[in-house]
């Protein structure tokens, strides 16, 4: 087989299969807003990954009493539970029989406002890209802003520098200088098509009910328009939740993301600096003791004695551990990603609120 | 599909052997949801190749009453099947029904599907599998759900119940009389985009869709009212030039829809476009500047120690680093006041 020959080329794009998509939306559209995640089956052609398959982890039961905050670390953590590995690998035996393309490609997690990039996620996609297959993605589907009309499903997968650095798990100012790793680049994203097979193909052509070849007579009144079952009530397409007008909800969610994201960012800068002040503390210190120990041994020297050893410090102050920087750079990336969704949101927005003024007032659009 | 069919639910016929262990037969309506369909379909497409037809079995929840069946989900389960028997994989079926059940606690076992619309004694007989005491529906009926798949025409899914039929024991384990129920497809709004998204590629030769942006899925909602105006006022119009019979019910209709226009003054319109596009102009402003603050701010943090990593000790530059840090999140600080009041105001 030409296995080595598919191992060099690097995943191109995912290729995602209908079937898949909908069996994510429901599962975390069920459960939303709790995180939900889920396994996906596929193949992996010439360096695209055919993703044909999908099911979702069990959430583990804890009581309703509980804390809300834990049940959802804990799903969302679900994909490296021990007791999930063994369901998925059941799971994966079963499929195999029906003829389903049995490897796991991945994982997929339901998110909120593109609120994903956690060190959860990063933790579910290391596991994923080292313990069982380099070739692993993972599709995130964010739930509120499908809802707005347009359906968001992202592919990503981790970077080969920022999976050494995880590995070694040092994220030191001076190792990211070394790699040279930026927060740009923890996350690669690939390119996602929705592919159709011919049977569905067939289906969604025949769905919304063929019109009736037979010329229809006009309805006698209103009432008999409303009810007409020759209308259809259920279109697939168009769907005009993108022609929404609503603004406010989504800069306000925007907007507390964002100031969550400062506070983390604040918080961990004076982690830092709390670090550097103890370290200059600790270095002052030693600077001292060190030239307190030349002076002393150069008095030594003068009165014929054995000099002391001057490494002697390492032993006697302890620096302090460089905090890692991993929190930051996640945090940066998250910044990003809203920045980039407010981005989006406001280019269709502003055009949006501008048909609408020339509309209603269209003695000024000229 | 099968929508346009009527129903007449008779009442049940009674077989004589299941006395007690009885099925109730009572109509019930089904609510097919499109994941359970399209799962179908793609099992169809994996079976085997010498295989006619294929089965499994379909999950979903009853109302309290029993009356309203909604599959949601659905799993194939490998069976062979020849001219004189029939084998259905049960360990499998069950272990596949835990499985599903771990994941889904709130789904039930609802009934079987088969993608062939033939109805045999096999089915009777797996249906009568599915419809029994214990591991099956019992003691709600068990559902039956026909795919046709074959090429060249309408994909036609058909449900059924069925009632026992047959003079002694023996002949009513291997046959049953199916009665047509009807069904619907319904799908909730959470599904809608990404059926749409789905529909998108129906007349494209890859059968493939990329994903949209925000921006472009406007622009095609924008172009799909475009046409629809564009056609209704080309009717309008042939009705004006008298080349077309007027409907004085649509007439109606669309003057109903005009009237929904607000009437509303210039002047507040003027007003309100001008706070809103404010708020939407500076939030995103604030977001890019936050963006590159951070960035700046991460850059920062390792570029002022590469200057300094020849120093041995390291401490001042680092340090130095970190200061520029500190200064940037007041500038932070501001802007995530500023942007905290905007939203609120409106």
């Amino acid at each position: 087989m030409a296995d080595s020959a598919i191992r060099d080329t690097p995943l191109r794009a995912v290729q995602i299969e209908a079937l898949v998509v909908m069996k994510i939306i429901k599962h975390s559209s069920q459960t939303f807003p709790t995180i939900v995640t889920g396994s996906i089956v596929g193949m992996d052609v010439n360096g695209v990954l055919q993703i044909t398959n999908s099911f979702p982890f069990p959430t583990p039961d804890i009581p309703l009493s509980d804390n809300h905050k834990s049940n959802q670390n804990l799903a969302a953590a679900a994909p490296r539970a021990k007791g999930n590995i063994a369901y998925q690998n059941e799971m994966i035996k079963c499929l195999r029989e029906v003829n389903v393309d049995a490897q796991n490609v991945g994982w997929y997690t339901s998110t909120s406002m593109g609120n994903f990039v956690t060190s959860c996620t990063i933790e579910n996609q290391f596991f994923y890209q080292k313990e069982m297959n380099e070739r692993t993605i993972a599709l995130v589907h964010d739930v509120s802003r499908s809802s707005q009309g347009s359906l968001v499903v992202r592919a990503f997968r981790l970077s080969p520098t920022f999976m050494a650095a995880y590995k070694e798990g040092k994220f030191t100012t001076e190792s990211l200088q070394k790699s040279g790793l930026r927060y740009q680049d923890i996350l690669q994203e690939l390119p996602l098509t929705i592919h159709n097979s011919h049977l569905l193909t067939a289906l969604l052509h025949q769905l919304p009910a063929k019109p009736p070849t037979t010329e229809l007579q006009f309805p006698p009144n209103l009432a008999a328009l409303r009810q007409d079952p020759s209308v259809t009530q259920m279109p697939l397409a168009p769907n005009f939740d993108s022609l929404d007008l609503s603004i406010d909800p989504f800069l306000e969610k925007s907007c507390d993301l964002l100031l969550e994201s400062i506070e983390n960012h604040h918080t961990e800068l004076n982690n830092h600096q709390y670090y550097q002040r103890s370290l200059a503390r600790e270095q002052t210190k030693i600077t001292q003791w060190q030239l307190k120990r030349k002076t002393e041994n150069a008095a030594r020297v003068a009165a014929k004695q054995a000099p002391l050893p001057e490494d002697e410090w390492q032993k006697l102050f302890k620096l302090p551990q460089e905090p890692s920087r991993l929190e930051i750079m996640l945090n940066s990336r998250q910044v990003e990603q809203y920045a980039r969704q407010i981005d989006g949101f406001t280019a269709g927005v502003s055009g949006k609120m501008f048909a609408v003024k020339s509309n209603l007032l269209p003695g000024e659009a000229q | 599909m099968a929508d346009a069919d009527s129903f007449l639910h008779l009442a049940r016929p009674l077989g004589p052997a299941a006395v007690g262990s009885q099925p109730s037969t009572a109509p019930l309506s089904i609510v097919l949801q499109p994941q359970a369909l399209f799962s179908i379909l793609d099992h169809s497409l994996r079976r085997n190749q010498d295989q006619e037809r294929v089965i499994g079995t379909l999950l979903g929840v009853r109302s309290e009453d029993g009356t309203e069946v909604e599959i949601r989900n659905c799993y194939a389960v490998p069976h062979t099947e020849t001219a004189e028997q029939v084998e259905v994989d049960m360990d499998y079926q069950k272990q596949m029904l835990a499985l599903h059940l771990r994941a889904n606690p709130r789904e039930v076992l609802v009934g079987w599907y088969a993608t062939s619309s033939e109805l045999n004694t096999f089915s009777a007989l797996i249906q009568n599998f599915y419809g029994q005491q214990g591991d099956g529906t019992w003691p709600h009926p068990a559902v039956h759900l026909t795919v046709s798949t074959v090429p060249g025409q309408d994909i036609e899914a058909r449900t059924y119940i069925s009632a026992p039929i047959g003079v002694t024991p023996e002949r009513a384990a291997d046959s049953c009389l199916f009665i047509p129920v009807p069904y619907e497809i319904k799908y909730g709004d959470a599904e809608k985009s990404g059926l749409e998204m789905i529909s998108g590629a129906k007349d494209r030769e890859d059968r493939s869709q990329e994903i949209l942006t925000d921006i472009e899925s406007l622009e095609r909602s924008i172009e799909q009212v475009l046409e629809m105006l564009e056609r209704v006022s080309n009717y309008v119009s042939n009705v004006l030039d008298e080349e077309t019979v007027p409907s004085s019910a649509l007439g109606q209709f669309l003057m109903n829809a005009l009237s929904l226009a607000p009437k509303v003054d210039p002047a507040d319109i003027e007003r309100d476009f001008n706070n809103h596009i404010q708020d939407v102009l500076m939030v995103a402003y604030l977001a890019n500047t936050i963006r590159t603050q951070i960035d700046l701010s991460n850059r920062l943090a390792t570029a002022a120690l590469t200057m300094g990593s020849g120093d041995a000790i390291g401490g001042p530059p680092g340090a130095g680093g970190e200061g520029g840090n500190q200064k940037n999140s007041p500038e932070n600080r501001r802007g995530k006041g500023r942007g905290q009041n905007r939203p609120q105001e409106q």
